[in-house]
């Protein structure tokens, strides 16, 4: 399988090359990223057309002697060195290397003579390059290896240039490590009950408090590297600080495709659900779908809007998979690729943004619609795809996890009886991101133009096509949904499913798009450029030219609304952050402890002593 | 080939004697003599460890010979726990005394910090080669004697209030351990290690063998800054030069601590089912409480100095379990898994721990000040050191691909296969504090705003220490290795065995 190799050993052979090339030249640096990024994404095409198969790969020790010692090295290696390429795992390496191609387009064009962060591109090719063996691999040792070191180089694409920065970085990484920790124990209970690493040998029953834990603690993992309440606490920080091609590469698609995918591998394949587990799944999604939204209204900076909405889409891939039916997994899963295609467009979009204006606050900004045509084309398409509007890819997505929760209600137990709540609030999540979107939208590129926002202009080309790409990529997914893409690449994961709903975007689409036709022709052929101009009216006011009235103040409303602003207060107190309560705990009893390091010797010596008598007390007698 | 051990003792004393005396006439004689000698000593032990046979080398100091199968004469023995040992002690070693050349420059009495450098090698060479008793606590007091001088080296208030403190608290851990020996001598009338193993067997004194393990538990686990008896810890370790600090962290607790406790328990006593349980406790609480003590430090030097108490906690875990498991018959290759674990991390821990104490030092040397408030912004000036200390830092806080990682992967697994659920969690629990705790070093010493006014002043340090540092940071990498199996059997599976197979030890001793 000399795809695999190319998959996975090239770029990170690659990056760890690029370590050795100087800053300066960065421009190359990034283009042979590029090509070798793109040699993935062929790679992984042909990977896709491969069948189902367990592979054992043979990691280069035939390139030394037999008997030398790297050879020794290697040869132990080879013990664990096993990869399944099944449907999901080649699905998910062909999204991952899709991503890695476009973002690194973007990349080169944003990093370029910006010198804000050493070694982008050496840690970009190690992060593709061990995304894919995460997903591919069948053995559990290799899987966490890989998945802690996405989280080191996850670290690295973030810089600390000031106190907050360097705060969130730290966060970062201290979230996605505790969760790696714990996904060793459930590691470790695994091998214990089963005496096996091998992903595609175990199927796990739930049954036993033991392998509940085993669950539970590799779920948290997923969840902390998707971002699902309440582990989702360091991404929003993340987009915030980190430079923007970092956080549409990692927080926003593959971050999101990992977890998501590993959240699909321990609840479709390695263990069997029992009910409580179902319905707790369940629980966090909603809830997830519903606090980071909320957060997200209030946001004033757009980056950290936009993880926020990273968050909250989060909500319905782990509803979809938490449902556990056929068409669950499916909405889920579909649902995280449409996701890492639109967020990643949107990220792309505020990163344009952000390098032509420099402003990150929506306050700042505002009209610039007619300045970056493109971007605003972009950013309204995908963003229209993130409130779920048809025909758009999202909506078709959505539209199937309701039609799973309506699915799922006919099922006895506990989490079905109470499906109507789940459809309810996984609709109202929906409402509420529309709202985000048009703050996001009106925010930036609506409204009336500030003044130091006259000189922007569009960015360049390599900027903007890599969100115009995605952008069509979201219209063609919507458009083909039904006939295509769902029977031919979301099916094979989950097996054959029926849809209860009847949803045909192809014919939706040919009706808006022959109405907008017609809405043209009309325009043209009517006269209607002789419409009649009024001021408008504003309570007897006369409207004045510095005058506006900013989409943004409005959301200001929710914020102070009475209960929904003690709530907010909690969240802004950093009360619902596990990482801070953590934190709390943890120099509580620090603090506790360093105050009976007095420095005083007779206590140091009673200390001794006292421990010697305990020990002889306890034993001897 | 056996005489050539003997050189683990002499050379690094003669260099400790031939520096006072040539060092006055010849400049950098001290210098340059201590790096060779340890160097030479770096090869030897390396050439020891990888010359592919697992043959027990052994010399008898004198010549005496064994009458009637008693030995008589004081033995040095080399088998592959003594080797692994000495390869980190020298290995360190150098890299201390080559860092040094920079670092030391800003004390007066260069002379003296090299002779206690040597005495304290030599000392902890003769500690891990010996096979008497005795001989082991003459080597001990020497090592030790010299690490009090060591860190009370700068002598401000600070370092000789903590050489103070070591002194006394250190006193009473000689004291201990010369009190259980001359038991052990009493009960059984010799002092070779392997003879006494042959006696023990026999003995069915229960209540007396506690007496006398619960002693050398407490003088050794004081060496070895076990909690409770680790207060001395973070003083003298703070308090010293870094290029010692990183000596005393990375290597003394472990060659007159750690190692004897292990070798003298698996190998002298009979193991049993509660002295591996205090093993386990004292293990457990060492890993929790010595993190949580570091995780509050804003010293750069303390924090560092209360993680070795937190991280010789997993060592004593992962080799207590084991012994739990062999005690009570359990499933062998657990209980082998368990002793790799911890030797594993043993080495890991000499390593990074002694780069993080160099690190230290270079931020110490190039800005005067340990305190991570009145640090910041140090990654754009000091970029060797910020890369080195960013990988110790992810190996002590077990993130791959670092050697940390691996280790606590072992002994975490191991744990949950022999049924120490609870010392697993808390084994990962420690293992996410450590790394806050090191995110914070990251932090508030490379980035965070900066507080230093004369910052363009602020460089890299000089090559000697850069080096030293460059090194260890790709041993931090490349041991990672040791994990897969090709490796692991040359290094550490013969120690292991010499640790499973008990009585193994004395039999081939007495043989030779």
């Amino acid at each position: 399988m000399s795809n695999l190799y190319i998959i996975i050993f090239l770029p990170v052979v690659a990056g760890i090359i690029l370590f050795a090339f100087p800053e300066k030249i960065k421009l190359l640096k990034g283009i042979i990223a590029t090509i070798i990024s793109a040699i993935a994404f062929l790679f992984s095409i042909k990977l896709f057309s491969v069948s189902p198969q367990l592979v054992n790969l043979d990691l280069f020790s035939s390139i030394f002697t037999e008997g030398t010692l790297p050879w020794e090295i290697l040869q132990g290696a080879n013990k664990f060195s096993s990869f399944n390429i099944d449907n999901l795992s080649k699905f998910i390496t062909l999204t991952i290397c899709f991503f890695g191609l476009v973002i690194v387009i973007y990349s080169v064009a944003y990093f370029y003579k910006n010198h804000t962060l050493k070694n982008y591109f050496p840690y970009f090719l190690i992060t593709l390059g061990l995304s894919a063996g995460a997903v591919l691999t069948d053995n559990l040792l290799f899987f966490i290896t890989f998945w802690g070191i996405l989280g080191f180089t996850l670290y690295k694409l973030i810089k600390g240039y000031d106190e907050e920065s360097s705060s969130t970085a730290k966060k970062t990484l201290i979230m996605i490590g505790s969760s790696d920790g714990i996904m060793i124990l459930g590691i470790g209970i695994i091998w214990k009950v089963y005496g096996t690493f091998t992903i595609s040998e175990l199927n796990i029953p739930t049954t036993y408090p033991i392998l509940t834990i085993a669950f539970l603690s590799l779920l948290i993992g997923s969840f902390t590297k998707a971002g699902a309440f309440p582990f989702h606490t360091w991404i929003p920080d993340y987009t915030r600080h980190a430079p923007v091609p970092s956080s549409a590469f990692l927080p926003a698609s593959l971050d999101k495709l990992l977890g998501i995918y590993f959240l699909a591998r321990i609840c479709a394949h390695m263990f069997i659900l029992n009910q409580w587990l179902t319905f707790l799944l369940i629980i966090i999604g909603v809830m997830t779908l519903i606090f980071a939204v909320m957060m997200a209204l209030i946001q004033q900076n757009y980056k950290k809007l936009l993880g926020y909405n990273a968050v909250s889409q989060v909500g319905y891939m782990v509803l979809g998979l938490g449902l556990g039916t056929p068409l669950g997994i499916a909405g889920g899963l579909f649902h995280m690729i449409n996701h890492a295609i639109y967020k990643s467009g949107l990220f792309l979009t505020a990163g344009s943004v952000e390098k032509r204006t420099g402003k990150v606050n929506l306050d700042d900004l505002g009209g610039l619609s007619k300045a970056m045509p493109v971007t605003f084309i972009s950013a309204l398409i995908c963003g229209l795809a993130m409130s779920g509007v048809p025909p758009l890819n999202a909506f078709a997505s959505k539209w199937i996890i309701y039609q799973g929760i309506i699915d799922f209600g006919k099922e006895p137990g506990v989490a079905n009886q109470l499906w109507i709540i789940w459809l309810g609030l996984a609709v109202i999540g929906s409402a509420l991101t529309v709202a985000t979107f048009i703050k996001f939208i009106s925010g930036i590129f609506l409204g009336r133009k500030k003044d130091h926002l006259n000189k922007v202009k569009e960015v360049n080309f390599l900027m903007w096509l890599p969100g115009i790409i995605l952008a069509i990529v979201c219209i063609g997914i919507g458009v083909l949904a039904s006939a295509i893409v769902v029977p031919e690449f979301i099916m094979p994961l989950t097996g054959k499913f029926e849809y209860i709903g009847i949803w045909n975007p192809s014919i939706v689409f040919v009706l808006i798009l022959a109405s907008i036709l017609l809405g043209i022709l009309i325009y043209l052929i009517g006269n209607i450029k002789n419409f009649r101009t009024e001021d408008s009216f504003i309570g007897g006011e006369k409207s004045q030219e510095e005058t506006s009235f900013p989409v943004v103040e409005f959301y200001k409303t929710i914020r102070n609304f009475r209960l929904f602003s003690f709530i907010y207060d909690m969240a802004e107190k950093k009360w619902f952050d596990i990482y801070e309560i953590s934190k709390k705990i943890t120099l509580y009893f620090s603090h506790w402890l360093s105050k009976a390091h007095t420095g005083i010797l007779t206590s140091y010596v009673f200390w001794i002593f006292a421990g010697l008598i305990i020990m002889m007390i306890i034993l001897i007698t | 080939m056996s005489w050539l051990i003997t050189l683990f003792v002499i050379l690094p004393m003669t260099a400790a004697f031939l520096i006072p005396v040539i060092g006055k006439l010849i400049k950098g004689f001290q210098k340059t003599i201590t790096s060779v000698v340890f160097l030479f000593l770096t090869v030897l032990s390396l050439f020891f460890l990888f010359d592919g046979n697992t043959e027990v080398y052994s010399y008898k100091i004198g010549g005496w010979e064994p009458v009637n199968g008693v030995p008589i004469a004081i033995y040095f023995v080399i088998d592959g726990f003594t080797i692994l040992m000495l390869s980190i002690i020298n290995l360190i070693g150098f890299f201390s005394a080559f860092y040094a050349i920079s670092y030391i420059r800003r004390f007066t009495a260069e002379n003296n910090f090299y002779t206690l450098l040597c005495l304290m090698v030599g000392g902890m060479n003769g500690v891990v080669m010996t096979g008497d008793l005795f001989n082991l606590f003459v080597f001990l007091e020497i090592a030790v004697i010299a690490s009090y001088a060591l860190v009370a080296f700068g002598v401000e208030k600070n370092e000789l209030e903590a050489s103070f403190k070591y002194q006394v608290l250190g006193g009473i851990a000689s004291l201990l351990i010369l009190f259980g020996i001359g038991l052990i001598y009493w009960k059984t009338k010799t002092l070779n290690i392997a003879d006494v193993s042959d006696i023990l067997k026999y003995s069915n004194d229960r209540s007396f063998l506690l007496f006398t393990q619960i002693i050398l538990i407490a003088g050794f686990g004081l060496k070895g800054a076990m909690i409770p008896f680790h207060a001395w810890l973070p003083d003298a370790h703070s308090s010293a030069p870094s290029p010692i600090s990183a000596m005393l962290s990375g290597v003394l607790i472990k060659a007159i601590g750690i190692y004897c406790i292990i070798r003298l328990f698996f190998n002298m006593f009979i193991i049993n089912h509660e002295i591996s349980l205090v093993f386990i406790i004292l293990g457990s609480l060492s890993m929790v409480l010595g993190v949580f003590l570091a995780v509050g430090q804003w010293d750069i030097k303390r924090l560092l100095a209360y993680h070795s108490i937190s991280q010789m906690g997993y060592v004593i875990i992962g080799v207590g379990i084991g012994m739990m498991i062999l005690a009570n018959n359990g499933n062998k290759s657990v209980a082998a898994l368990a002793i790799t674990g911890g030797l594993f991390h043993l080495i890991n821990h000499a390593v990074f721990k002694s780069l993080l104490f160099l690190n230290a030092g270079a931020i110490e040397y190039k800005t005067g000040t340990r305190n991570l408030k009145e640090l910041g912004g140090l990654f754009a000036y000091m970029p060797v050191t910020y890369s080195t200390s960013l990988g110790a830092s992810m190996a002590i806080s077990g993130i791959p691909p670092f050697n940390g990682f691996f280790s606590k992967l072992l002994i975490i697994l191991a744990a949950i296969k022999g049924r120490f659920y609870l010392v697993a969690f808390l084994a990962v629990v420690v293992s996410i504090i450590t790394l806050a705790s090191f995110m914070k070093f990251q932090k508030f010493s490379f980035f965070n705003k900066s507080s230093i006014t004369e910052k363009p002043k602020i460089k890299e340090v000089p090559f000697p220490m850069c080096f030293s540092m460059i090194v260890l940071a790709i041993l931090c990498l490349g041991l990672s290795l040791l994990i897969f199996p090709g490796v692991r059997e040359t290094v550490l599976t013969p120690v292991v065995d010499i640790l499973m197979n008990t009585t193994d030890y004395s039999s081939t001793i007495k043989d030779i």
